[in-house]
């Protein structure tokens, strides 16, 4: 578990971190949602939980929230254990998928909602307007006030279920694939407002995403999420350049992963042994190579440098900045080969011709299958 | 050649068109005819004998406003008002009470269709078994020496059977309550399944409390549900004689129990007169009811 250590060294700094789970797990019947999770989220910061549909991301959350209970281990808030606070107590935030806006509330009534009803200290009328009206002009939906939420756009929607989470001055705020039910467009003008605002009030955000360009691009660490267990916690650029395991790599979507196993010094696949940097760890069967970082050359007939396989060319797809090349191995599996064509003029290919892909040692990964194989 | 499909095309087009823009009206037509010919003119024809001169034996269509005076000049009449409106109100009150926790459970907490779906089917069990069977049932269960009484004297809660429990107006409460209660259940259920159970959860994230979600969420969004449990309601127990009939020993009189009465001794203005006051009263109460919510928005 990679973060174990670091849930050893933030033990007793409460300051540091707002959220630590200590090997929680949830089951469904015989169905194990969540395996022995530990996590620690720094205070203030945008952390990204990243995985695939039916990975447990949203129970995790909906744990964290209080919304499901934990059969196992022991989530702790600002220093203090809160498996046994219900949901309304909890104060953290939460942003649903779908939003959740009360639909017979105007955006102003939504807006107000946590602070008129939260248990405790009672606002008054004029403190909860002027909180509500700076906190509608911060998600940027001024003048839209007295609209009722069935009246207003999907963006809009989105800020003021923010707007309405935001308002009660969380701790912690939870959001649930909040971008899923935008489109592209208005996703990406979002990405850059919510790392605003988070900056903004220096709250933290776990954000659950099952999109690894999303992960990538708002956290300030990323956590990949793999069959309830935790796969990988690192900083975007560390988990897109040295994913821990090849399923991890696959959840990238920018690897190539070539079976195989470890032999000597070098990994034996497709009938030639690839020469290695580094051996990976004990197990390992898993070539992994991004797509971005292979050379496609012409059949070499020299002694090879470096390492370098035969494959024929299959097609292309062309998609505005880059290309995508597929190339078939003598197994059959497919390489993908990217090119950005900022880079260079795009090579043209024949298909059916045969071609060498090389790369430089140092880029390549040799990887275990990850957790599933293990289990 | 070319030119002649295409009127072919055009005409054919134009005769669909038209076929359909006739079909809804052909659609509607025999409600229409229906409802003209069997709700609105009998009670224009009620309206109208209303004004007729009553006298003991005969009718006749002269028009007077002596039926009119009398109903509001009797005692028995405007006693029989006051109660229809009393017991109306009270039933509407008590199903709302037993009705709405039920609809809860069964709507909110039950959060699968099918079982949700079974205990509506529940509910509506009585209803397999005719309406007198129904409202006489109630009399072994109230009276003197019926179920209850003999339940209490060997539990020694009391050592007199109780005798208000039949032939007295809370019978007919209990009757009636019982009877329509379903109605009531029913679309309060039915809009209390529709509320996105996100909305719940992301209101106890803002730190609301069940009650404070009951007050500000779940009854809000319920209402349409509530209004139209209580238009149904309000509707049959105006119009209810039978129930009253029944388990009040003749002593509870209705507005319908008069009509009947009025009736039977051939008192046709009578009837018109206080069939006219029912419906009256029938239509202020739905269009207040329905003055409560946009059930158009909400449906």
């Amino acid at each position: 578990m990679p973060m174990a250590s670091q849930t050893g060294r933030n033990e007793g700094a409460v300051g540091g971190s707002v959220l630590r789970l200590d090997r929680v797990s949830k089951f469904y019947g015989a169905k194990v949602a969540l395996d022995d999770v530990s996590l620690t989220v720094p205070d203030n910061a945008y952390v990204a939980l990243l995985g695939a549909s039916g990975s447990g991301k949203t129970v995790l959350l909906r744990t964290i929230a209080g919304f499901e209970t934990l059969d196992r281990g022991v989530i702790t808030l600002k220093g203090k254990p809160v498996n046994e606070v219900p949901a309304h107590r909890r104060a953290i935030g939460f942003v649903f998928q779908n939003f959740a806006l009360f639909p017979h509330l105007s955006v102003v009534d939504n807006v107000a909602f946590g602070l008129k009803n939260a248990p405790g200290v009672k606002l008054d009328a004029r403190a909860i307007d002027t909180k509500v009206r700076a906190m509608i002009e911060l998600v940027g939906l001024s003048g839209l006030e007295g609209r009722a939420v069935t009246a207003i756009s999907g963006g809009q929607r989105q800020r003021v279920a923010l707007a309405r989470t935001l308002v009660t001055e969380p701790q912690l705020v939870l959001l649930d694939e909040p971008l899923g039910a935008l489109d592209a467009n208005l996703r990406s003008r979002m990405c850059g407002e919510l790392r605003r605002i988070r900056e903004r009030l220096g709250v933290t955000f776990l954000h659950v995403t099952g999109s690894e360009t999303e992960a990538l691009a708002m956290g300030d660490q990323v956590i990949v999420l793999d069959q309830g267990r935790i796969a990988q916690i690192g900083q975007p650029d560390e988990v897109y350049t040295r994913p821990l395991d090849a399923r991890v790599a696959r959840f990238l979507n920018c690897y190539n992963l070539i079976e195989g196993r470890v032999e000597g010094r070098g990994f034996a696949t497709e009938g030639r042994l690839l020469p290695c940097a580094q051996i990976g760890p004990a197990g390992a069967e898993i070539y992994a190579l991004r797509q971005d970082l292979i050379e496609v050359a012409p059949p070499a007939q020299g002694p090879n440098e470096g390492p370098r396989l035969p494959v024929t060319f299959v097609a292309s797809e062309y998609s505005g900045p880059s290309i995508t090349s597929f190339f078939k191995l003598p197994s059959g599996a497919v390489i993908t080969v990217e090119n950005h064509l900022s880079h260079r003029d795009p090579q043209v290919f024949e298909p059916g011709r045969s071609y060498d892909l090389t790369w430089k040692v140092d880029d390549a990964l040799i990887l275990a299958r990850g957790t599933g194989a293990r289990a | 050649m070319t030119a002649l499909p295409t009127t072919t095309a055009t005409a054919a087009a134009e005769a669909s068109s038209n076929k359909r823009s006739r079909t809804p009206y052909l659609l509607i037509a025999p409600g229409v005819i229906w409802m003209l010919l069997f709700l609105v003119l009998p009670i224009l024809m009620m309206v109208y004998v209303s004004f007729w001169t009553q006298t003991t034996f005969k009718i006749e269509p002269i028009l007077t406003t002596k039926s009119w005076q009398t109903f509001f000049a009797s005692d028995t009449y405007l006693g029989a008002l006051w109660t229809t409106v009393r017991i109306w109100l009270i039933v509407l009150a008590a199903t709302l009470l037993v009705g709405y926790p039920t609809a809860l459970f069964v709507g909110l907490f039950v959060r699968n269709k099918t079982t949700a779906t079974a205990l509506l089917v529940l509910c509506v069990i009585p209803f397999w078994t005719s309406f007198l069977i129904r409202v006489l049932a109630w009399r072994p269960m109230l009276g003197k020496e019926g179920a209850i009484n003999i339940i209490l004297q060997h539990l020694h809660i009391v050592s007199q059977p109780i005798d208000a429990l039949l032939f007295t107006e809370l019978s007919v409460v209990i009757g009636m309550t019982q009877i329509y209660c379903v109605f009531m259940v029913g679309p309060i259920a039915f809009m209390l399944g529709r509320i996105d159970p996100s909305l719940i959860e992301a209101a106890r994230d803002l730190g609301a409390g069940f009650g404070r979600i009951f007050r500000t969420i779940i009854f809000p969004l319920s209402l349409p549900g509530v209004v139209v449990g209580a238009i149904f309601v309000s509707v049959m127990v105006l119009g209810e004689f039978a129930t009253a009939a029944a388990l009040s020993g003749r002593k509870v009189n209705l507005l319908g129990n008069i009509i009947v009465t009025q009736v039977g001794s051939l008192k046709w203005a009578f009837a018109a007169v206080a069939g006219v006051v029912l419906t009256v009263i029938m239509g202020v109460v739905v269009a207040a009811l329905l003055r409560l919510v946009d059930l158009k928005r909400e449906l």
